[in-house]
């Protein structure tokens, strides 16, 4: 599903991905996890296609294809999702109408037709209760004074709509309640499919109590330094990053 | 069009026009007034941002002949396709003239509506004669106007649906169309009146009017204006108003075309209790240019004013808010507010932004707030992440821009026939594409 290989990033001139690899097949879900600072939503923003990040070096496959050169509409359409760390607020643009309008420039990339409004409410009322979302936030402006974990929550209720291939999740347990946690935990999973991969960047161990992941791998200074399974995340939880670092150190 | 050209055009225009001796006058001082100074250059403070030679140098008809029954029929199309009430009060002028047959002046119990050239000169209000000093354009008009609307209100009276007051010009080249619009109002009467620029044909002309506002106490007047000109129409618009005790008068002004657009208000607050909101929306690309140029006199206490204006400017577009607040002597307790919010959408786009206060009060509050932005690329990138295509991105982002100052009309489908143009006039991907 997704391959990425050497993969070099710097933001004005400064480098923050510096050789990172990473593997992801469909039907896999896989955790990121890192100190602070250590490049992980670069990872993902530069996956979603975010033109501030210049790629100096590496290549990325989706699907085979060099995911790199899509704009990143392009990137969306071909179901690519990122939940991002800090949702964007955007006065003046209503919810529902980026629901929809995202919806069908999906559809109409995989040839399918338009939803109209009826089918549209059909299609967000299960994802709306299970996200516990009410029906008020479709009518109000894009993550317009949503509390934080409102807005973590509509971007699990975007990805529910959009169906995606691949989802990159930034931290999107960050800032949650405990309740809060299991209702985006449950959304996340409802999604688990054979012929989907999931690319969860965390810090918190509890996430992956309710996601399970099949892969956990640490990022350090823009390099994958260690990967494991959901013991690693256990390790980590218990013990932080220094160990991981002095190992990728000496090695 | 140089002076002596323009002195003839009066002289013939004189002789044509019927009226008293007093009348004939009038004019002549007028033109006289208006002859002495000419046009306004950017030498004068009032017009500094604004270069009027687009005008001064064209060559201008101000005697257009009365449209023809094919024009006519041209513009009642184009007015049902538009979505126009068919059923509402309403004075179509057609370059200029009085166009009976489109117009409907079915008067609502105590509100009369008139073309102009229709009134007697017994049946004018006194403010139709009212110097226009300071006001070059105006005075101009005051010497050519042979038509425009009469709107009267009895004490009390109100429209149950708006009056609609519509001027449509032909796409005949080098029209200079002088309409004059009087507003007389009784005590409580509460009037809502739109008025609607278009264009059948892209043309070269100029739209010169006056709009003057009589307001006695407890009055109310909501004011629409949709400018849909083509991209080439001059427009100058003067919009005077004395609010007495209690009165209330709203102008939502919405510009989106012409090439050339200054718009001066002159609202002065008279008596306690005066409150003047002013709001507007203008598109300025592709070398469009408008200019809303505003002066507040808050001359008795506990009055209250608000202008709020947003601009779009795209390719090599210039706009201008010159806002001028003058608080008079002993005018305490006064709530003046401004803002002039813009989006800039191209490199070469360009605003200029000059606030004034003359405050001779001590108890008063008065804000100003200007802000000068592009498309945040924050906003740009989550939409597209989402799967919206750039130019789509752009556009939402710039409706939302416009949508705050949309969402202030009242009126549910009169919102919708502006927002509807607002939309298919935004600058197109073409700007877009020269941005990146
Ligand atoms: N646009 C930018 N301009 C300058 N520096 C940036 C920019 N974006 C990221 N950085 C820097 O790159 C480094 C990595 O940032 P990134 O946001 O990817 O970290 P992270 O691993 O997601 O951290 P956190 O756990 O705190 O979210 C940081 O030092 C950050 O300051
Ligand atoms: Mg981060």
């Amino acid at each position: 599903m997704l391959t990425i290989e050497n993969l070099h990033v710097a933001v004005e001139e400064r480098e923050i991905l510096k050789g990172l690899d990473l593997s992801v097949n469909a039907g896999e879900i896989h955790a990121i996890m890192g100190p602070n600072g250590s490049g992980k939503s670069t990872l993902a923003q530069v996956l979603a296609g975010k033109d501030s990040y210049s790629v100096t070096q590496g290549r990325v496959l989706y699907r085979g294809e060099d995911l790199l050169d899509m704009e990143p509409e392009e990137r969306a359409r071909r179901g690519v999702f990122l939940a991002f760390q800090y949702p964007t607020e955007i006065p003046g643009v209503n919810n529902a109408y980026l629901l929809k309008a995202a919806l069908n420039a999906r559809r109409e990339a995989d040839g399918e037709p338009q939803v109209d409004a009826f089918e549209f409410m059909r299609l967000i009322r299960s994802r709306m209760e299970l996200m516990n979302i009410s029906k008020e936030f479709l009518n109000r402006s894009v993550n317009e004074g949503f509390s934080g974990g409102e807005k973590k929550r509509n971007e699990i209720l975007q990805m529910l709509v959009l169906e995606p291939s691949l989802a990159v999740l930034d931290e999107t347990d960050s800032g949650l309640d405990v309740d809060a946690l299991k209702i985006v935990a449950a959304g996340v999973n409802s999604l688990r499919s054979d012929d989907r991969a999931m690319v969860l960047v965390t810090h918190y161990e509890r996430l992956l109590e309710l996601i399970v992941p099949d892969h956990v791998h640490v990022l350090s200074d823009g390099r994958i330094v260690k990967s494991g399974d959901r013991e690693l995340a256990r390790e980590l939880d218990a013990r932080g990053y220094d160990w991981v670092q002095q190992e990728a150190a000496s090695a | 069009m140089n002076t002596e050209a323009l002195s003839r055009q009066f002289t013939a225009e004189l002789d044509r026009l019927s009226g008293s001796a007093e009348t004939a006058a009038r004019r002549a001082a007028a033109f006289d007034a208006f002859s002495a100074t000419g046009f306004p250059t950017r030498r004068d403070e009032q017009w500094r941002y604004t270069d009027l030679r687009p005008i001064s140098t064209a060559e201008l008809d101000f005697a257009p002949a009365s449209p023809s029954a094919e024009l006519v029929s041209r513009v009642s199309e184009s007015l049902e396709r538009s979505g126009f009430d068919a059923t509402a009060s309403r004075l179509v002028f057609v370059d200029g003239s009085y166009c009976e047959a489109l117009s409907r002046t079915t008067d609502a119990a105590g509100i009369s509506i008139a073309s102009l050239a229709s009134c007697s000169e017994a049946d004018l209000p006194a403010h139709a004669h009212a110097p226009l000093d300071g006001h070059p354009l105006a005075t101009l008009n005051a010497a050519f106007a042979r038509e425009g609307a009469l709107i009267a209100a009895e004490a009390g009276a109100r429209t149950a649906a708006p009056i609609e007051l519509v001027f449509a010009a032909s796409g005949h080249s080098g029209i200079a169309a002088q309409p004059r619009i009087l507003i007389d109002l009784g005590h409580g009467a509460d009037v809502t009146l739109v008025q609607h620029l278009l264009d059948l044909e892209p043309a070269r002309g100029w739209f010169n009017a006056v709009t003057q506002i009589v307001q006695p106490p407890g009055s109310q007047l909501t004011l629409y204006r949709l400018q849909d000109h083509a991209e080439h129409q001059f427009h100058t618009a003067l919009t005077r108003a004395e609010l007495a005790e209690d009165a209330k008068l709203i102008c939502g002004y919405f510009d989106l075309g012409g090439r050339l657009v200054r718009n001066d208000f002159d609202i002065r607050l008279k008596g306690a209790g005066a409150d003047a909101d002013l709001y507007g929306l203008f598109l300025a690309s592709s070398g469009q240019h408008t200019d809303n140029h505003i002066r507040m006199d808050h001359i008795a206490p506990g009055t209250r004013s608000a202008e709020a204006f947003r601009g779009i400017i795209g390719d090599r577009g210039h706009g201008v808010f010159n806002g001028k607040v003058v608080v008079h002597r002993d005018a305490q307790h006064i709530d003046a507010r401004q803002s002039s919010d813009n989006l800039l959408l191209a490199d070469n786009a360009e605003i200029d932004t000059k606030p004034e206060l003359e405050i001779y009060a001590d108890d008063v509050k008065c804000s100003h707030g200007a802000t000068i932005g592009e498309l945040d690329d924050e906003q740009m990138f989550y939409l597209r992440a989402r799967g919206l295509a750039d130019d789509e991105a752009r556009n939402l982002l710039t409706f939302a821009f416009a949508n705050t100052i949309l969402e202030r009309i009242a009126l549910p489908e009169l919102r919708e026939r502006i927002a509807e143009r607002v939309a298919a006039r935004l600058p197109n991907d073409e700007t877009a594409d020269k941005m990146r």
